[in-house]
């Protein structure tokens, strides 16, 4: 009896002393992400307008109500919105054009290690850089895409990066390019996980390739579209870098205003604190439930 | 028996066609991965080309070094001063014109060779290399940059030192817990991976603005102040999340027990069991783990923008300060944005077997 009771209570011991491993990263984690948003909760029902704002006026529900009711507000926010969601569409759009397409190609042909080095390459390019390369390629009069364009006849008229396209084609363009290494290898370990039988078996069957994308490896493959997807989703959601390069912050490109620059314009610069935190997570709440949505999906469909 | 023939013949010509058919799929693969290779590349060359490519030249197609334009003697100096961000007491040095003259900045080059008896060559030939190599000598020049460039180093070492061993606790931790308690834990750490970084940013800033203002002394400019901003910055890159605390957890708890518990009979501590006997059979994960937050600390931007101080930040806030003051001289930012990217590009280039596997394997992991 008195040997069991010591037993038990040095496992527990042991079983302390492994989370007491685990504390020191974990404190630091919940400290500087998840206790944040307690300690912000208060701030959202006043008007605190800065970090460092002396003079603080409890408002009630104002800033969760602002957004439904004040005309100015919806004016700046709504077109932010609408370049958001298009810019994530076609960001979306990018993971498949690129990362699919490539996986597919590299699994039809066999691993080419060079081939997966190239394609990896521009994920060492910081996002701030590739906005900066994306004005460089596409920037009205120096742009040297559009000048080699222009000069082989594939388009007539300059591309504007600080137009409505810039940031709704050419950017998801380049952040698919830029991506494009990350989200194929996601789509080649899906593909490398499906069993060989099943496709030889869809050959000898004689399915097409398209019936045998659709049928067999589709199929197989939902944890890593899950996965891309919860990626491409809440980066470019709260894609900041490339815009900033592009201008965003204090090069009066108003096309590249979408909602990160919007929040971080309320907060940092234009002393609207307490309004931008409550609308920031009025925006991105939705996000990250689908998101711990997704990622639970994720889990059930490979365990 | 004639029946069996045809039906050998049969597949043996589908099998023909269908390795014919392969060998032309693998023609024509490997034909579009050279032209996709060349098209990734593509940004990256003519980035290189632009830093060379002068202000001035930039509204024509060069896709290759242009040779430097024939300088006009009747060009103004304060206007040569101002485009090439030139120190004019270096170019009287250069040029050979005591430091006490006052150059007028409407004075041209013509009038200066008359003036002090110099000829047009050597000036020339001075101003020819500005023409090139604006961007690098202004950015190399320019003791900002070499100090951005420290700190941005500083940083990515201190987090990448700093989350491997934070990880390996965490991971060593978890391995010894049951599933249940693992799950509860990594949980949490997943969380960070669906939280926009903006979202998380605004509250965050907040509460590391109220612990640094405890420390006295922190308002004033000083060492003090940015050696707590820099010390911010590696602590939320330290901070784990779900791909540091997974691959150190997997990797861990596929260790057999046998080895710890040999460890602890022969009275060593669980201390001295990672430090002398965890930590060398970690190779693996650490690389791995190495390999995917490198890139992601090296081209951090948003921390670093919004916690140091201007004169204290890494390099790429560094760029953004600089394309205020150079907006009309892309020249220097192309060359910024080159060089930032360069140290990555090469260690990525070296070790690219390493990040391969590394990108792999966060992949299956997620």
């Amino acid at each position: 009896m008195r040997l069991g009771r010591s037993a038990a209570s040095y496992q527990s011991r042991a079983v302390l002393v492994q989370y007491l491993f685990a504390t020191p990263q974990f404190v630091l984690f919940l400290l500087l992400t998840i206790v944040p948003f307690f300690v912000a909760l208060p701030v959202l029902f006043t008007d605190q307008a800065n970090y460092t704002d002396p003079q603080i006026h409890h408002v009630g529900f104002a800033n969760f109500t602002a957004l439904f009711t004040d005309a100015g507000l919806q004016a700046e926010y709504l077109p932010a919105l609408r370049r958001t969601v298009t810019f994530v569409a076609a960001n979306y759009l990018m993971i498949y054009i690129f990362g699919l397409s490539l996986a597919l190609l590299m699994y039809e042909i066999g691993f080419r290690g060079w081939f997966f080095t190239v394609v990896y390459l521009p994920l060492m390019a910081s996002g701030f850089a590739t906005g900066f390369m994306a004005v460089m390629l596409f920037s009205v009069s120096t742009g040297t895409a559009n000048l080699l364009f222009l000069k082989l006849g594939l388009i007539q008229k300059a591309i504007d990066i600080k137009s409505g396209t810039g940031t709704s084609i050419i950017l998801p363009i380049l952040v698919g390019w830029r991506w494009a290494g990350f989200n194929m290898a996601i789509f080649l370990s899906g593909l490398l996980s499906i069993p060989r039988e099943t496709i030889d078996a869809a050959v000898v069957d004689g399915a097409s390739y398209w019936q045998r994308l659709i049928r067999v490896y589709f199929p197989q493959m939902w944890p890593s579209f899950i996965m891309a997807s919860t990626f491409c989703l809440i980066g470019s959601f709260g894609v900041f870098d490339e815009l900033v390069a592009m201008g965003a912050l204090y090069g009066g490109n108003e096309e590249a205003k979408l909602l990160s620059v919007f929040f971080f314009n309320a907060a940092f610069r234009s002393d609207r604190l307490a309004l931008g935190m409550t609308m920031a997570l009025e925006t991105f709440l939705p996000l990250v439930l689908v998101g711990v949505f997704m990622q639970r999906l994720q889990r059930r469909l490979q365990y | 028996m004639s029946v069996s023939k045809t039906v050998a013949e049969q597949r043996a010509r589908t099998i023909l066609a269908y390795s014919r058919r392969k060998q032309l799929l693998k023609v024509i693969g490997t034909a579009v991965m050279v032209i996709y290779a060349l098209v990734t590349v593509f940004p990256f060359y003519v980035l290189f080309i632009r830093t060379f490519v002068s202000t001035k030249d930039s509204t024509e197609l060069h896709l290759w070094i242009p040779p430097a334009r024939e300088l006009s003697m009747d060009a103004q100096i304060g206007n040569l001063a101002v485009f090439y961000n030139l120190d004019l007491k270096k170019v009287k040095e250069a040029l050979g014109i005591p430091q006490t003259e006052f150059l007028q900045s409407r004075i041209t080059l013509k009038q200066i060779s008359e003036k002090y008896n110099i000829p047009p060559e050597k000036i020339r030939s001075y101003f020819a290399g500005f023409y090139t190599y604006n961007g690098w000598i202004t950015l190399l020049s320019g003791l900002d940059f070499w100090c951005a460039l420290g700190r941005t180093l500083l940083v990515t070492a201190g987090s990448l030192i700093g989350l491997t061993i934070l990880s390996i606790f965490t991971g060593y931790g978890l391995a010894g817990l049951k599933r249940r308690g693992q799950m509860i834990i990594y949980n949490v750490y997943l969380l960070q991976m669906v939280i926009p970084a903006m979202l998380i940013i605004l509250p965050q800033f907040m509460i590391v603005q109220w612990f640094v203002r405890l420390l006295p002394g922190y308002e004033n400019p000083g060492f003090l102040r940015s050696a707590v901003q820099i010390l911010a910055v590696v602590l939320i890159n330290i901070k784990g999340g779900a791909v540091s605390t997974m691959i150190m957890t997997s990797f861990i708890s596929a260790i057999p027990k046998e080895i710890e518990e040999a460890a602890q009979l022969d009275g060593a501590s669980q201390m001295q069991y990672m430090r002398y006997i965890l930590f060398p059979l970690l190779k693996v994960p650490i690389a791995s783990l190495v390999v995917i937050m490198l890139p992601q600390f090296w081209n951090q931007f948003l921390e670093p923008f919004v916690y140091l101080d201007q004169n204290n930040t890494t390099l790429l806030p560094l760029i953004q300060n600089l394309s205020g003051v150079y907006s009309t001289n892309f020249q220097i930012l192309y060359t910024a944005i080159f060089v930032s990217i360069l140290p990555l590009a090469i260690v990525y280039l070296v070790f690219r077997r390493f990040f391969i596997e590394g990108a792999m394997a966060g992949a299956v992991k997620g």
